[in-house]
């Protein structure tokens, strides 16, 4: 949350209006960028799964489980790119997350599924509808709001699980059994990638190992959800309406002098927000290994999500990457252990590795030095230790973000009004 | 140009959806050979099974006749209250069950409930509110007072209190009703071993805390003793001072889902809420699951994965706050066991669904041995 209550002091109407930018040297377009961070995750995980034998890195099953858990990550991730984009913080997304997953479950309970992810979204738009209210309209401060979103959310969702469910549950804080969606998998592709995964060779196996767990046993919530990735894109980046909304974010007071409904866009921004929160809780509820409603079951995902948006830099891309990393990792070390987590630190090393030599390429002495440090600190981790002990594999997921973080040393760029609470006509 | 673009997007997104329309199949219905129990069908090699037990440790025998119409029995639990299908629930019911045998009145009880993250202060006061309305004994639910007890209970030295897992020192009017999980997981350990079929099993703790290790430790001398070179996972989802493990069945289901995939066939939670995603796991992958605390074949909110529990250790919260005031009734509290174990039926195994009725002599005979002090059963995990 740094970058953006730092960018909350600033006062858009303050800057001027002109702004000479000096255009980013992009040798690459974004997907390529993103296509070749995704080759060398994939060679580094196959290189590190073929030295320390240990294949469970690349596996299907751990595919499919790094889906599982980044999905409500990636989808709380991208409701915060819609508000956030206009121009609204939203700490409110744990809440909407909640009321979604008790949409899913009351949906879903009586009328299917479906119903239940429509309800979900519903209910995670209402939320996201008062806090449009209360901070578009009235102004209010963007953090107090959000708080009290994610405190109503606990509430009203307490309130109305002991209304609705204990009857049919016995039980005040939990529903009853919810049905879930269907998986499906693409049979031929399934089956042949299986036996490529199943041959052991170095490179093809694995990747056959990622593939297969992205195509088998993916349900529609499931589909949805990471469509929604290139969906947003489009929408916000290749809009003329998404243009409209950034702008908010961007400079409100410029965008109202061009005409445009910045209250409406931002209302439209935050009450979709909500909804994407309402359906990242509903995969919590409705794809197939979750539970039904269970009080406190969003866990701080919304959070989590916030900061996988922030890490992917307000993109669709790499909060896609971020949610992709989080999940990756805590499925890693729910299912596995220590010792495949500490084949992943390996990993680290060998990354590092390559980074010491493309810093020292670009004679930037000092970045080589930390990373050949940090390497070989972690390399005689990796040889001391047979196995992490568990306290430590459990936050693997956030040191690995730091770790990624530090290595990319992205330079973070919020909308430049992003908290900045707008009041109509204050640009005169 | 634009136009050209949006017919190449729309294009290429037609024809993505129709291959993978074409070749999608819905997975119910297909073989699923997700189980990694790929090893011998056959089981385990057995260990010799116990003698049977000779004599079955009988509960409280027969009722004697004992008066608790004077008594006023005040109840404090912890985050749920009565209705939680748990924890409360069970000592909801041995207040239930003191009513009505014991002759304990109705209007002579008071049940006051803890909301979540409420401060210490509360916790106190609602004890001090109990006391000073004449409540005695007052029955507190959950490790989560013993602070609090430690705090109220000698400003009160003539009022009795108990407090349901965990033991308060120099405070010599409060009663200590603790359970010995790891004799009830001892048989979890035989029964999954008796059952597992690739001879490998496995344990799913939900916060790693001493009180989840007394089962996991439980668990593993039991499948040990059944079977000497059984293969064993364990794992816990969130570490100790993390609570979010009790109530996070995703993570359970991904943590049970790796325990299958690693070849166990057999899974037991101690994980609270949680639990319910390793139920789903064990029933995707066709193994086993075993419940905790009550008998979870017959609990509404998991009943759509009833068919593969196949018991559950059961903690008889509800046995030990009625004989406590069954004791207290009869002025004497020291009757009471100083924990609550296979013998004193304050733990146990459940049968409902039948699917363990093949081994109930084995398991009764390792209960008798536990019983007569032939096993000892350790309460922390380690060799």
């Amino acid at each position: 949350m740094a970058a953006t209550t730092t960018s909350g002091g600033e006062n858009p109407s303050a800057a001027p209006m002109t702004r000479t930018l000096t255009p980013p040297r992009r040798r690459l377009p974004g997907w390529a960028t993103g296509m070749l961070w995704v080759a060398v995750a994939v060679t580094v995980l196959s290189t590190t799964a073929y030295l320390t034998n240990i294949p469970q890195l690349t596996s299907s099953s751990t595919t499919q489980t790094a889906v599982r858990l980044a999905l409500p990550i990636l989808l709380a991730g991208l409701g915060g790119l819609w508000a956030e984009r206009a121009g609204v913080v939203n700490i409110g997304l744990e809440g909407m997350m909640i009321f979604g997953t008790w949409g899913a479950a009351w949906g879903g309970y009586y009328w299917g599924p479906w119903v239940g992810l429509l309800a979900a979204a519903v209910f995670g738009a209402l939320g996201g509808l008062i806090h449009a209210l209360a901070t578009v309209t009235f102004g209010v401060n963007h953090i107090v709001s959000g708080v009290a979103m994610n405190l109503l959310g606990a509430g009203v969702t307490k309130y109305l699980s002991t209304l609705i469910f204990q009857p049919l549950s016995h039980n005040p804080r939990e529903s009853p059994p919810v049905p879930k969606f269907e998986t499906y998998s693409a049979a031929g592709l399934s089956d042949w990638l299986a036996q490529l995964e199943a041959t052991q060779r170095v490179g093809i196996a694995d990747v056959a190992g990622i593939l297969r767990g992205l195509v088998t046993g993916v349900s529609p919530l499931t589909m949805l959800g990471i469509l929604l990735v290139p969906v947003t894109y489009l929408v916000l980046w290749r809009t003329r309406f998404g243009l409209r909304l950034r702008s908010c974010g961007e400079n409100p007071v410029a965008t109202e002098s061009l005409g445009v409904n910045v209250y409406l866009h931002k209302y439209l921004a935050v009450v979709a927000s909500g909804a994407l929160a309402g359906i990242g809780g509903a995969t919590l509820v409705l794809n197939p290994g979750q539970a039904g409603f269970l009080e406190n079951q969003t866990n701080g995902r919304g959070y989590i999500g916030l900061a996988a948006m922030i890490f992917g830099n307000w993109r669709p891309g790499g909060l896609l990457g971020g949610a992709a990393l989080f999940g990756y990792s805590d499925g890693l070390q729910l299912s596995s252990g220590g010792q495949t987590v500490l084949a992943l630190v390996y990993g680290v090393v060998l990354l590092l590795g390559v980074l010491v030599l493309v810093q020292l390429f670009r004679r930037r002495w000092l970045a080589a030095g930390v990373s050949l440090v940090a390497a070989a600190l972690l390399y005689t981790l990796y040889w001391t230790v047979d196995e992490l002990p568990s306290e430590l594999t459990t936050y693997l997921p956030h040191f690995l973000t730091l770790v990624v973080l530090a290595v990319a040393s992205q330079r973070l760029r919020p909308p430049a009004a992003d908290g900045v609470v707008y009041r109509r006509g204050e640009g005169d | 140009m634009r136009r050209r673009m949006r017919g190449l997007v729309v294009t290429a997104v037609a024809l993505t959806s129709a291959l993978s329309l074409a070749s999608c199949a819905r997975d119910t219905g297909t073989q699923n050979n997700g189980a990694g129990n790929t090893g011998n069908k056959t089981g385990c090699t057995l260990a010799p099974k116990p003698p049977a037990a000779s004599t079955t440790a009988s509960s409280s025998a027969q009722d004697e006749q004992v008066d608790g119409s004077k008594l006023k029995v005040g109840l404090a639990y912890d985050i749920g209250g009565r209705g939680d299908a748990s924890f409360n629930d069970a000592a909801a019911a041995g207040l239930d069950m003191a009513i009505s045998k014991l002759g304990v009145s109705k209007d002579n009880t008071k049940e006051l409930t803890a909301s979540p993250q409420e401060s210490e202060d509360a916790k106190q006061t609602r004890l001090r509110q109990l006391a000073s309305e004449g409540y005695s004994p007052i029955i507190t639910v959950g490790f989560a007072y013993s602070d609090a007890l430690k705090a109220v209970a000698p400003q009160f030295p003539d009022t009795k209190f108990a407090i349901v897992d965990a033991t308060v020192d120099g405070a010599p009017n409060v009663t200590p009703l603790i359970f010995a999980e790891e004799q009830g997981s001892f048989l979890a350990g035989v029964a999954a071993a008796y059952k597992s079929k690739s001879c490998h099993i496995g344990f799913v703790g939900g916060v790693e805390t001493p009180l989840i290790k007394k089962f996991e430790a439980g668990y593993i001398q039991g499948a040990k003793a059944a079977a000497p070179d059984i293969k064993i996972e364990s794992k816990y989802l969130t570490p100790a001072g993390d609570n979010s493990g009790f109530q996070d069945p995703p993570k359970g289901n991904v943590v049970a889902k790796g325990e299958i995939d690693a070849g166990a066939d057999v899974l037991y939670h101690a994980s609270g809420a949680s639990g319910k995603g390793v139920f789903e796991a064990a029933k995707t992958a066709n193994a086993l699951a075993i419940g905790v605390d009550s008998d979870q074949y017959n609990q509404a909110t998991v009943a759509d994965f009833k068919d593969v529990i196949m018991t559950s250790m059961i903690k008889r919260v509800d046995v030990a706050v009625y004989d406590y005031v069954k004791a207290v009734a009869k002025g004497d509290v020291s009757t009471l066991p100083k924990v609550f174990d296979l013998k004193s039926d304050g733990v146990g195994y459940s049968t409902s669904g039948g699917k363990v009725d093949d081994i109930k002599d084995v398991l009764d005979g390792y209960k008798g041995q536990i019983v007569d002090g032939k096993i000892t059963v350790k309460d922390t995990p380690g060799n």
